[in-house]
């Protein structure tokens, strides 16, 4: 196989990484918690900008040559910078999620999320002393890179091998959590968030739990992409990109696993990368406009044909009696 | 103080302009329970239909009529083919929410393809400058300003005297009532999208007539002060996005003025956290409570 | 222990207003233990606000609240509802996209493998107990003539399934004391019955229930005692009979 194409595709699956991180952690917040989170990239961007600055360095004054303005900074060595930025972006849900102590509506709730990310970009855009503007942060240092002395392409699949026992990892995390019993209640408190109350279940508590895990895998996923492009800008972290990720969960299966990387296969990847090999045809930013509006399709028709998506959540089935099943007591109460 | 007095003028202007459209918006939510986050670029569109009407030469003043009827139709057929179906078929209300994004994406993404991505501006009359107490208007402004308060006053006209109007509020304090009773029939909701709608459209035309240019992002930007608006008013409330605009108008350009011209939306931004955070259902609060919008 | 005097729960002078209206006006009652409670009294007598009081989902503006013993007063519904109180809700509210079967294990009190750190722990150290609690979810399936749908969707069941189920969760709970609002409501004559049954079972078994109800004949061959509510307040206490010859109660009824 030719480097070149080794490249694309080790690029391609890259992302596919990225995004099958992003839309498990989503899957965690909207699918199985049913939080909906619209202001989820910014979780990814600044988990992207911790693990930047913490790769980077400190901000070079621009009379020692630096050219970039940005908070923060550390010479830290892999994998720390990532490790530090799914706690980041768990601070961050922490607080957000303490701040929306007062239960809204949930579309009310998903339009103040909206909102909130498009104010953050706004902010970060403008205020260059904060991140460095619009121009964002480059030259990040490659994780490893300096370390092992490979080959271009090499390092490449090296990334593709990190990438991956990354998100085994992450994997490892959402998987705990939707197939045991806190994953039931989490999915109980979804239903019908009253009657899991009634139950006994702190609904409060939990869905922060469920936040505050997104936001982690959404900071890791984050890191993992600024870490490959070496390069993190407010442009590359707005509203639509949630929506995409929104997009892939719906039509992967909102609530499975599986369905969701079949979804992150599906939308960020499959579909926007497939464009790539049209010959450009129209103006200038006509194919990128067509793109939005098949997406923002997509999300219509399957909402209306599939809402449960491409693999649904899977129906839970136990086993029929085994023995020793009275070998544990049953909890009794007694008024405590 | 100088630059305060005139920023009253500014602010005046928008406000109108944030009266038009968040009474528009928080009609639309309402009568039918949805937060339509197509609204801005429904305005977007309204504008590119007045900017293709000037441009073939028209008078501005059919171009606001153009802008107007063109809302008016398609949100009426919005709700109708796409709302109401998903809605009747049991959407969830975040379901509900990634429709509406669906819908801004389509629509803004659809002007892009056709327009391309430069700044367009309605051709108009050189506007000229009037002096009054101290603030300094154009006669586009002026128009701007007396449009509103028009459009102000039919909707209390309608809302108060008609039965249409009855319909409406009637259904916006008890959507179940409302049906039960055969008040909210498909026909008044046709009706109050239409009504909201033509204000989509009218805020649109009237939004770009006070910018030098636009573009195919104008009226989803506009979008979060239009929220600020309909929330700080009460949610469903249409004399509450009045008093909304109002206030969020003049806060925002006189803070500007004082502070720094990049921040107007912020201060649109910042009351909208402060209100969710302290009172959710806005100052005229009744509706906001029943629709259990917070809890 | 049915012999025991001890009140289970004991409700004090409480008091709750929506926007002007005094929903409950100075209620004050008692639930003696293994027995069913009725709450009666015509519409808008304060009966549902105050269970919701108790249940923790209101706050009361005044008054106590004491669960055997314990003040209960303020605490939020699912603190009330670990402590042993368990309510059942007038509106069917399964969790929908739940088979029957995840619906009762949901309910099932203190679950290793619910916190996130016993999560982690893994299958073998959960699954043993899920197998025991899948097994009295599946007795009490085969108890209330359910158990063919185990696996089926909550939100797929009739109403009067929804109903069953409704009552089964809260019995999987583990309830000290069971709050019932209106078990009946809507259901078919023969399904009345056989709920009615049910009830009947759980009170010999020394189950404690609170059960608003508005067919009297129910009320009368249920529950000893019965506790009438008019107009926020409690007009009445004592058996059926006791009640029934209250001219104050009679009242009420006329006149509510």
């Amino acid at each position: 196989m030719s480097v070149a194409w080794q490249f694309y595709i080790s690029t391609v699956l890259i992302y596919l990484g990225v995004d099958v991180m992003a839309c498990w952690g989503l899957n965690l917040q909207f699918g199985v918690a049913g939080l909906v989170n619209f202001a989820f990239i910014i979780f990814q961007a600044a988990g992207a900008y911790t693990a930047a600055v913490l790769t980077l360095g400190p901000a070079q004054p621009a009379s020692q040559g630096g050219f970039q303005q940005y908070v923060g900074g550390a010479h830290w060595p892999f994998p720390l910078p990532i490790l530090a930025a799914g706690l980041v972006g768990g601070l961050l849900a922490a607080l957000v999620s303490g701040l929306t102590a007062r239960r809204l509506r949930s579309d009310y709730e998903a339009m103040v999320m909206l909102v909130v990310s498009l104010i953050a970009t706004s902010v970060a855009t403008n205020q260059v002393r904060l991140v460095n503007g619009p121009n964002g942060l480059a030259l990040v240092p490659k994780p490893l890179a300096t370390l092992v002395n490979l080959s271009p392409i090499d390092y490449q699949w090296l990334f593709v091998g990190i990438t991956a026992a990354i998100c085994v990892c992450v994997y490892w995390l959402v998987h705990i959590v939707t197939s045991s019993p806190l994953g039931r209640t989490l999915r109980a408190v979804r239903d019908n968030e009253q009657a899991a109350a009634a139950l006994g279940k702190n609904v409060t508590g939990l869905r922060m739990l469920a936040f505050i895990l997104g936001g982690v895998i959404a900071g890791i996923s984050g890191a993992v992409f600024v870490e490959f492009i070496s390069a993190w800008s407010p442009g590359s972290w707005l509203y639509p990109e949630t929506f995409v990720y929104f997009t892939a969960v719906i039509v992967g299966g909102s609530g499975n696993n599986l369905g969701v990387m079949v979804g992150a296969l599906l939308v960020p990847v499959g579909f926007l990368e497939a464009t790539r090999f049209l010959p450009p045809f129209g103006p200038p930013g006509f194919i990128d406009a067509l793109q939005w509006i098949v997406v923002g399709a997509l999300a219509l028709i399957f909402l209306w044909f599939w809402p449960r998506g491409v693999i649904p959540e899977r129906r839970r089935r136990f086993p029929l009696a085994a023995k020793n099943a009275a070998q544990h007591e049953v909890p009794v109460r007694t008024g405590e | 103080m100088n630059t305060i007095v005139p920023a009253i003028g500014f602010g005046i202007v928008t406000a109108s302009i944030l009266a038009v459209a968040g009474v528009g918006f928080t009609l639309q939510f309402g009568v039918t329970n949805v937060l339509n986050l197509a609204y801005g670029d429904i305005m977007t569109a309204a504008a590119f239909i007045a900017y293709l009407v000037t441009s073939a030469g028209v008078s501005v003043w059919l171009a606001l009529v153009a802008g107007a009827a063109f809302g008016s139709v398609f949100s009426v057929l919005l709700n109708r083919c796409i709302y109401t179906p998903f809605v009747r078929r049991g959407t969830r209300l975040f379901g509900m929410i990634i429709v509406t994004i669906a819908v801004s994406l389509i629509v803004q993404n659809g002007l892009l393809a056709i327009f391309g991505a430069s700044f367009f501006s309605l051709k108009m009359s050189r506007p000229a400058p009037v002096h009054i107490a101290g603030m300094v208007f154009t006669t586009v402004q002026l128009a701007i300003i007396a449009i509103a308060v028009v459009a102000m006053l039919l909707i209390h006209l309608l809302l108060r005297y008609t039965k249409l109007g009855k319909a409406m509020r009637a259904t916006a304090a008890d959507p179940d009532l409302a049906r039960n009773c055969g008040i909210a029939t498909d026909r008044v909701i046709d009706l109050a999208w239409a009504i909201s709608g033509a204000l989509c459209g009218l805020a649109g035309v009237i939004l770009v007539m006070n910018v030098t240019a636009f573009t195919d992002t104008t009226g989803s930007q506009f979008l979060i002060p239009i929220v600020a608006v309909a929330v700080l008013g009460g949610i469903g409330q249409p004399y509450g996005a009045m008093l909304g605009a109002l206030v969020i108008g003049l806060t925002s350009e006189v803070a500007a003025a004082i502070f720094n011209p990049e921040y107007k939306d912020v201060v649109a931004f910042v009351i909208l956290v402060i209100v969710l955070l302290a009172r959710p259902q806005g100052i005229l609060s009744e509706v906001a409570t029943r629709k259990e919008v917070a809890a | 222990m049915s012999d025991l005097s001890a009140p289970v729960l004991a409700v004090a002078d409480l008091h709750r207003e929506f926007g002007g209206v005094r929903a409950v006006n100075g209620a004050s009652f008692t639930v003696p233990p293994g027995r069913i409670t009725g709450l009666i009294g015509p519409n808008g007598a304060g009966k549902s606000t105050a269970l919701n009081i108790i249940a923790g989902a209101l706050k009361a503006s005044a008054g106590t609240v004491s669960f055997c013993g314990r003040d209960i007063t303020g605490l939020p519904s699912y603190k009330v509802a670990r402590r042993g109180i368990i309510r059942t809700f007038q509106l069917s509210s399964e969790f929908a996209a739940l088979t029957v079967l995840e619906n009762l294990l949901v309910a099932a009190p203190a679950q290793r493998g619910e916190a996130l750190w016993q999560a982690a722990l893994g299958k073998r150290y959960w699954r043993p107990q899920e197998r025991a609690t899948v097994e009295r979810a599946r007795q009490l399936l085969a108890r209330f003539d359910m158990s063919a749908k185990e696996d089926e969707y909550a939100g797929n069941l009739s109403g009067g399934q929804k109903r069953l189920l409704e009552l089964m969760r809260g019995l999987m709970a583990n309830p000290v004391l069971l709050l019932l609002d209106e078990p009946m409501a809507g259901v078919n004559p023969s399904l009345a019955r056989r709920i009615e049954q049910h009830l009947a079972d759980l009170v010999g078994e020394g189950l404690t229930m609170l059960m608003i109800e508005h067919e009297l004949a129910v009320v009368e061959r249920l529950c000893d005692p019965v506790v009438v509510m008019a107009q926020g307040r409690v007009i009445s206490q004592g058996t059926m009979a006791e009640v029934r010859s209250d001219q104050e109660v009679l009242d009420a009824y006329l006149i509510g």
